[in-house]
């Protein structure tokens, strides 16, 4: 969707330049949640503040919401139909395919060293084997990050310092 | 049990950091507690939620919280896992551009990412069970050898040919999943 946004606000609509997507981009990545919805709300609010916000952030999510809702209750409606059955099953297969790929492509990025592998393998299993939820391998990592990257702060500041001495 | 439901997402929203297959673990994750959806069931709403436009994340919310509790399930499930990052994102609109360029954000985010590849890793496991494990093997119809086996070799070859067309050969992800969706709808369980 990102591309789609991106196209639609630069060269479309003519609210923001290249760099100010740039800006906008990296902004609503460092945010939790859905990036698509995270730049609905930021331009929103850009745009026409508060009530802009809301209005992008609606706008952005209603279509799939009542596709999504006709589509369950299609689903619901329809029953144990051999051939949605089938579909169903051939669909969960393929999305098993995607995530799968998508691993993959994400483990290629995201691991350069032994650390990062180590670390990709200790969320696995502490998810997978020891039951931890989720949520908290989020917080811990997320903590983790920040502390070194605090303590970073600190070594390079300290370093400074004593040299100019 | 709406309230509890606005409230379980609104937690998936605030911790919902690396894309869109992270949250769907997370929501995965959260749901056990209400019991109403199995393995297989979650492995198809979020199968639908692929084909459908819009964020995976959002309507896979959209779809657990209908199924959870109708119509209005649906709005508190959703509402719930877009309220916090819209909360977040106003504040930093109206104040802090120096947000994201912030060394303890950028760590943060950093400190992030292996987990992220170990949560999607989960969800591969928590996708592929009930695919490959199925009770009805595809295209059982057509050949009894085929639901005597211990997995469906059906799906175990639709998983394995979207593998190879979506991340060797690049093909547009969308379309294969509706292709193989009319593969599994022609041959049928």
């Amino acid at each position: 969707m990102v591309p789609i946004l991106r196209e639609a606000m630069v060269n479309d609509k003519k609210w923001f330049s290249e760099e100010e997507m740039i800006d906008i981009l990296s902004i609503c990545q460092s945010l939790p949640g859905v990036i698509a919805v995270n730049m609905a709300t930021y331009v929103g609010f850009k745009k026409k503040g508060l009530l802009g916000s809301l209005v992008a952030t609606t706008g952005v999510i209603l279509p799939s919401f009542v596709m999504i809702i006709i589509l369950a209750k299609g689903i619901a409606a329809i029953g144990g139909n051999s051939y949605l059955l089938g579909a169903l099953a051939g669909l969960r297969a393929a999305a098993a395919g995607l995530v799968i790929v998508a691993v993959w492509q994400m483990g290629r990025r995201v691991i350069k060293d032994w650390l990062t592998g180590l670390l990709a393998l200790a969320s696995f299993v502490l998810i997978l084997f020891f039951d931890v939820s989720v949520a908290y391998v989020v917080l811990l990592y997320l903590v983790g990050g920040v502390l070194k990257a605090y303590l970073n702060m600190r070594r390079i500041r300290g370093g400074g310092e004593s040299d100019a001495d | 049990m709406l309230i509890k439901l606005l409230l379980v997402f609104c937690k998936i929203g605030l911790l919902g950091f690396g894309g869109g297959m992270a949250i769907v673990s997370l929501i995965f994750d959260s749901i056990q507690q209400f019991g109403t959806i199995s393995q297989t069931e979650f492995a198809d709403i979020v199968a639908i939620a692929q084909v459908t436009p819009g964020p995976i994340a959002i309507n896979t919310a959209t779809y657990v919280g209908y199924n959870c509790a109708g119509l209005l399930g649906s709005l508190a499930a959703t509402a719930g896992v877009a309220i916090p990052a819209f909360i977040l994102t106003a504040i930093t609109a109206k104040m802090m551009k120096e947000f994201s360029e912030s060394p303890l954000v950028k760590g943060g985010l950093e400190g992030i990412r292996p987990a992220t590849v170990g949560m999607i890793a989960t969800a591969i496991i928590t996708l592929t069970t009930p695919a490959i494990l199925a009770e009805e093997h595809l295209g059982a119809r057509f050949n009894d050898v085929l639901q005597n086996m211990p997995v469906d070799l059906v799906s175990c070859a639709i998983c394995l040919a979207t593998v190879v067309l979506i991340g060797k050969y690049k093909k547009n992800p969308f379309i294969v999943l509706i292709v193989m969706g009319c593969i599994g709808a022609v041959l049928g369980v």
